[in-house]
């Protein structure tokens, strides 16, 4: 059992709002920011029909001193940076540089501008001049970028394993502020649209074409969405709420399909709840990975029905926001921080008619009530699971 | 001192393992003995080997390898997979598919041309339902890598695996000139007390003190991001004890302290 390390600051960016507020006022209106791909204003040029979560623009630039480094996803992170003005002062003022880890996920990093730059290469034979792999590309330019905003000088990694990536960082920095390594850590992550990652879930038969629907009866696969979010976790500080557990487990059954009873998760949200020390009971609510596809919603489903029952109310934001990938993890943490914050769960876009199928009791309502801990599922490619478990403070 | 001070050992070397292009392993390597046999990924199961990049069968090979005689419980151990560019030659193919021959991408090369691909072939090849993961830090990857490890160790993993590499950066990328070939490099980590015969190392630093020398790697190897790792892996072999730069010149400055056993 470790001890709970406080959240003193987050900020979220995808589909529903640039950030934290329009976020929550979309969530609680039960609006979502799904739209046509032909329609978004994030183009992405794939052949077929599908929704996607685009972030709505335009996006801050990057200062003069930046603007080498320019791409999509480092814009989104100065959008992030700028919602945490405040609490990131107050960060700065207590920790060394050196003592501030940033601990990242993503599944993308650039690749929407190196994709651009690649399709130049093979219609001109060269890439654009403007084209530098290492300050576009790579895992190491979105950390440099976040460092740069921050003053950040500890650490820094970027975690990809696919959807689980932005999870896993809240449990890195909790560890190397646990043993020591570090006092605080940024945490978080961000994914862009692109037209690879559309184009391999369409492979995948994976895609609705319509809007998703995570949980109905009627679901027909995941929309990709955009965006993420950044947290801030500090040794001491003023707690939002407390990273109290996370469980990373893996189905070690296939690549890209989840365990059919979804043996890994059981075993995550299991272990979330050992390291927090409390049982099932102490959860209130779940925030499902929920991406809408059959097999993925009917497995974590049989997961959440074998850890929790069917008394906790069970809600995917995937049918507002799309599924962000590698940026999902942190930005439903975030997402999943209202309960504890304003005692309320957003409905599950799109869900109802629930699948009747399905032994959990999820929320097609907007539910107020009063929420001490709230679980947030990650599943990924690779068969990797991650469960964080967030208390009120 | 603090508990993650670098000057203090924080966790045991118990076996390594590289895969290098003309060298299949650590041995191999250290007795000059070339083999030019492309990675097979032997420790992948049959099924998935197939449809693994020679990339995943090299990190694999490196992992199988410092696995052997750790003592650690393949099912059991925790792994760290470390990467600059991951599957980018997948990707690249994945583009010309799709503009290219303008054809359907195959879902398997989809579902393989993630960052993570070897830490899950690993993980359901090894049976293991325990952690794994996959990072990335450009050349300070090594030193990150073995910082996640560390941080797991702290937290009571029984041992954890690090895996580093990088594949041949797509020419279509990066200049020929700026590139390097295959590469992966694995050290197997236990708690200090565990192995208290076992090289040591403490945890990564900017603040080390002049680098023992370097393994003797071509120029064009020594590009590769997770030469420090390599470096790390030589230093043990040949038990030069003292600081190892983690990485060669490219990164921040990460260096790690190696005890002898």
């Amino acid at each position: 059992m470790g001890q709970p390390v406080p959240i003193t600051g987050a900020s979220v960016c995808n589909a529903l709002g640039a950030d934290r507020e329009a976020v929550r006022e979309a969530l609680w209106s039960g609006r979502s920011g799904l739209v046509p791909v032909g329609a978004s204003p994030v183009k992405v040029d794939v052949p077929f029909e599908t929704a996607v979560g685009p972030v709505p623009g335009p996006l801050p630039s990057l200062p003069a001193a930046m603007a080498d480094w320019s791409t999509r996803s480092a814009q989104i992170v100065l959008r992030l940076v700028e919602g945490l003005e405040a609490p990131l002062a107050r960060l700065r003022a207590r920790w060394q540089p050196h003592r501030i880890a940033v601990v990242m996920g993503t599944s993308t990093a650039g690749v929407d501008r190196t994709e651009r730059a690649y399709r130049d290469y093979r219609e001109t034979g060269g890439l654009p001049a403007d084209y530098d792999l290492w300050r576009h590309h790579t895992y190491g330019a979105m950390l440099r970028v976040v460092q740069m905003l921050t003053g950040a000088k500890g650490p820094a990694w970027m975690h990809s394993t696919a959807c689980t990536s932005s999870a896993k960082p809240l449990a890195s920095a909790r560890r190397l502020i646990a043993c020591g390594a570090v006092d605080a850590a940024i945490v978080g992550g961000v994914d862009t649209l692109c037209a690879m990652t559309l184009t391999g879930f369409h492979s995948l038969d994976a895609l609705d074409a319509k809007v998703c629907t995570p949980f109905s009866a009627g679901r027909g696969g995941i929309n990709i969405g955009e965006g993420g979010a950044l947290l801030l976790l500090e040794r001491a500080g003023e707690a939002m709420a407390l990273v109290e557990g996370v469980g990373e487990t893996s189905d070690a059954y296939h690549i890209s399909a989840p365990h059919p009873q979804g043996l890994g998760a059981v075993a995550a949200m299991k272990a979330a709840l050992a390291e927090a020390g409390v049982g099932p009971e102490a959860v209130h609510h779940v925030n499902a990975h929920g991406t809408g596809t059959h097999l993925n919603d009917a497995a974590e489903s049989a997961a959440i029905a074998a850890v929790f029952g069917d008394g906790v109310p069970v809600v995917s934001t995937k049918g507002y926001t799309g599924h962000a990938l590698g940026g999902a993890g942190a930005m439903e943490a975030v997402m999943a921080m209202w309960p504890l914050l304003e005692g309320w769960i957003p409905a599950s876009a799109g869900a109802a008619p629930v699948d009747e199928e399905l032994a959990i009791r999820v929320a097609t309502e907007r539910t107020t009530g009063r929420f001490t801990r709230v679980l947030s599922n990650s599943f990924a490619f690779g068969g990797n699971n991650v469960s964080v478990l967030l208390r009120a403070p | 001192m603090s508990a993650t001070d670098h000057k203090a050992p924080a966790a045991a070397i118990v076996g390594v393992g590289l895969r290098l292009i003309g060298y299949p392993t650590a041995a191999a390597w250290r007795a000059g003995e070339r083999d030019e046999t492309p990675p097979k990924g032997a420790l992948i199961e049959r099924r998935s080997r197939r449809r693994c990049s020679p990339f995943t069968k090299a990190l694999a090979e490196a992992y199988g390898e410092a696995l052997d005689g750790s003592g650690l419980v393949p099912a059991e151990v925790a792994s760290v997979f470390g990467s600059a560019l991951g599957e980018v030659g997948t990707m690249i193919k994945l583009l010309d598919t799709m503009w290219v021959g303008e054809e359907p991408l195959s879902p398997m090369a989809f579902a393989m041309s993630v960052h993570n691909a070897a830490s899950g072939v690993v993980s359901i090849s090894t049976a293991n339902r325990g952690y794994t993961t996959s990072i990335g830090a450009d050349h300070d990857t090594p030193a990150m890598a073995l910082y996640e490890a560390l941080g797991l160790l702290a937290a009571g993993a029984p041992g954890v695996m690090v895996t580093c590499g990088d594949d041949g950066v797509p020419v279509e990328l990066i200049a020929e000139d700026d590139g390097w070939p295959l590469a992966a490099a694995a050290v197997a980590l236990a708690p200090v007390e565990q192995a208290p015969d076992a090289p040591r190392i403490g945890w990564p630093t900017m603040q080390g003190g002049e680098p023992v020398a370097r393994a003797a790697l071509s120029a064009r190897v020594a590009e590769n991001p997770s030469a420090g790792m390599i470096d790390l892996v030589d230093a043990v072999l040949g038990k030069r004890w003292g600081t190892v730069a983690l990485d060669r010149g490219a990164g921040s400055g990460w260096s790690v302290e190696l005890w002898g056993g």
